[in-house]
């Protein structure tokens, strides 16, 4: 029998050392929904009412423009527009994602993807400077274990940070620690995120989702396909605010 | 033991594992399908590549049958899905110059990601199943799911280094052309793609069929250069 050496065991070492260091045990790649109702029994739902816990961290102009916002009229997700993934954590059916976890990205295909769009979040890497402020930002990942830690800035100030309006800035602020885990022989990502923005937030608010592997396929949806009865929609709701701020 | 002795069994150690992975991996790569990951962007026509590889055929070129050669002459421009923010179906989109998209493996699919979104959006190509296996499940209960869809079902499979796409069931809501040809929604596309010169650029092959609207299968090709950045934001429909 071969005796181990101090050979053996250093090359028996060093594709543990390399795994620790580039991600997580597990494969994270597959189709995801966020969690609702009995999936998400047991598990350590924080801030489930985003809209709720978003308003009580707004400034005070922040919460007049929210209050001013008209959903029909001003929500660019409405007619099929980019509304980013920020708000979609308040929405259960608007942060369906496919996850495709690689050596140097984690990459977030969003559905409805023409709405919510993509996420690339990079490991062992910087922001850049000058950034583009853009509707998800820019993210940066690294690994503690098994846990991918997400820094994202850069979003421009046209997303919400939840479905009714609630403001940001260019300053937001996002931190995301994300893990795979098995629950109730099902598996989840678990998302702890926290949002900073000193201009728009009197301070922090932080919550979590769940998001559930599904064994079926990611379904073909374009949103624009309806764009036109959308538009027809909200070209009604312009002119009945029109119409009621005349009387 | 003595320090230097400890210093060179470390670095045999570190040569005799370098070597080891170096070899799993050249060995891995000698029977694995190439990895296409990447973003690439079309090639302009009438550009010639190293090799004499040049972009040939174009969709203007297709023979139309009788019956959609007269619903072209009824067509109005107006109503082109491209005007109208909506997908053009991927074979106007491939044939296009300077498309550029991101080829995104995700174990058993791959995705072709496209930077203009609102035209191209974007493809999942299954591997391990065949069309009649295709999922119809909802994601969304509100949504439901379409049999017939933009860039119809599209089936992957590996023939030595090249990518062959089987893609069936599509609308019809896409056209062959600028000039507003129409297809049916028997509109059946095999697209071959395949790395040259070291993955620098990709070749890709698309035939149609449908013997509803082309009098025969018609075939072109266009070649796509590997480049060096992220897919940016534009949408077209952002811009309305």
């Amino acid at each position: 029998m071969l005796k181990p050496s101090g050979v053996m065991i250093w090359i028996a070492l060093l594709p543990a050392a390399a795994a620790a260091q580039s991600g997580p045990s597990t494969d994270w790649t597959g189709y995801y929904m966020m969690a609702r109702g009995k999936d998400l029994a047991g598990l350590n739902v924080i801030g489930s009412n985003l809209g709720t816990t978003v308003a009580e961290h707004l400034q005070p102009w922040a919460k007049l423009k929210r209050e001013s916002i008209d959903g029909a009229v001003d929500d660019n997700g409405f007619i099929c527009k980019p509304a980013g993934f920020l708000r979609a954590y308040g929405s259960p059916f608007d942060t369906n994602g496919y996850f495709v976890l690689g050596r140097e990205r984690l990459t977030i295909i969003y559905w409805p993807t023409d709405t919510v769009l993509f996420r690339r979040i990079f490991f062992n890497a910087e922001h850049p400077r000058n950034l583009k402020p853009s509707w998800n930002g820019h993210s940066i990942g690294h690994w503690e274990g098994d846990t991918l830690v997400v820094d994202t800035i850069g979003f421009n100030d046209r997303t919400w940070l939840e479905g009714l309006g609630a403001p940001h800035t260019e300053d937001t602020h996002l931190t995301e620690r994300m893990r795979q885990i098995q629950h109730n022989g099902n598996t989840y990502i678990e998302v702890v995120a926290q949002v900073e923005d000193a201009r728009a937030l009197t301070s922090p608010y932080t919550f979590s989702r769940y998001y559930k592997k599904q064994n079926f396929e990611m379904e073909d949806y374009v949103c624009n396909d309806a764009v036109d009865f959308y538009k027809e929609w909200r070209k009604e709701a312009i002119e009945h605010k029109k119409a009621a701020a005349t009387k | 033991m003595p320090r230097t002795l400890a210093l060179s069994t470390v670095l045999a150690a570190l040569s005799i594992a370098s070597q080891l992975f170096g070899q799993a991996q050249s060995v891995a790569s000698l029977g694995a399908t190439p990895d296409l990951t990447g973003v690439y962007e079309s090639i302009p026509g009438g550009t010639k590549l190293p090799g004499g590889f040049r972009n040939s055929g174009s969709p203007t070129e297709i023979q139309l049958t009788p019956s959609a050669r007269e619903k072209m002459r009824t067509v109005n421009l107006k109503d082109d899905p491209w005007k109208q923010c909506k997908p053009v179906g991927q074979f106007r989109m491939m044939a296009r110059d300077n498309t550029v998209m991101e080829i995104l493996p995700a174990g058993s699919l791959i995705f072709i990601i496209f930077e203009d979104f609102t035209h191209g959006f974007m493809r999942k190509l299954y591997f391990n199943r065949g069309h009649e296996q295709r999922s119809m499940v909802a994601s969304d209960p509100a949504i439901p799911v379409t049999k017939l869809i933009w860039f119809g079902d599209s089936i992957a499979h590996w023939e030595k280094d090249t990518l062959v796409i089987d893609a069936v069931d599509f609308n019809d809501r896409t056209w062959l052309n600028d000039s507003g040809a129409q297809h049916s929604e028997a509109l059946h596309t095999v697209e071959r793609i395949r790395p040259i010169r070291g993955g620098q650029f990709l070749e890709y092959k698309m035939t149609a069929e449908d013997p509803q609207a082309l009098a025969k299968p018609y075939t072109y090709v266009r070649y796509f250069k590997k480049i060096d950045r992220e897919l940016e934001d534009d949408n077209c429909i952002e811009e309305q």
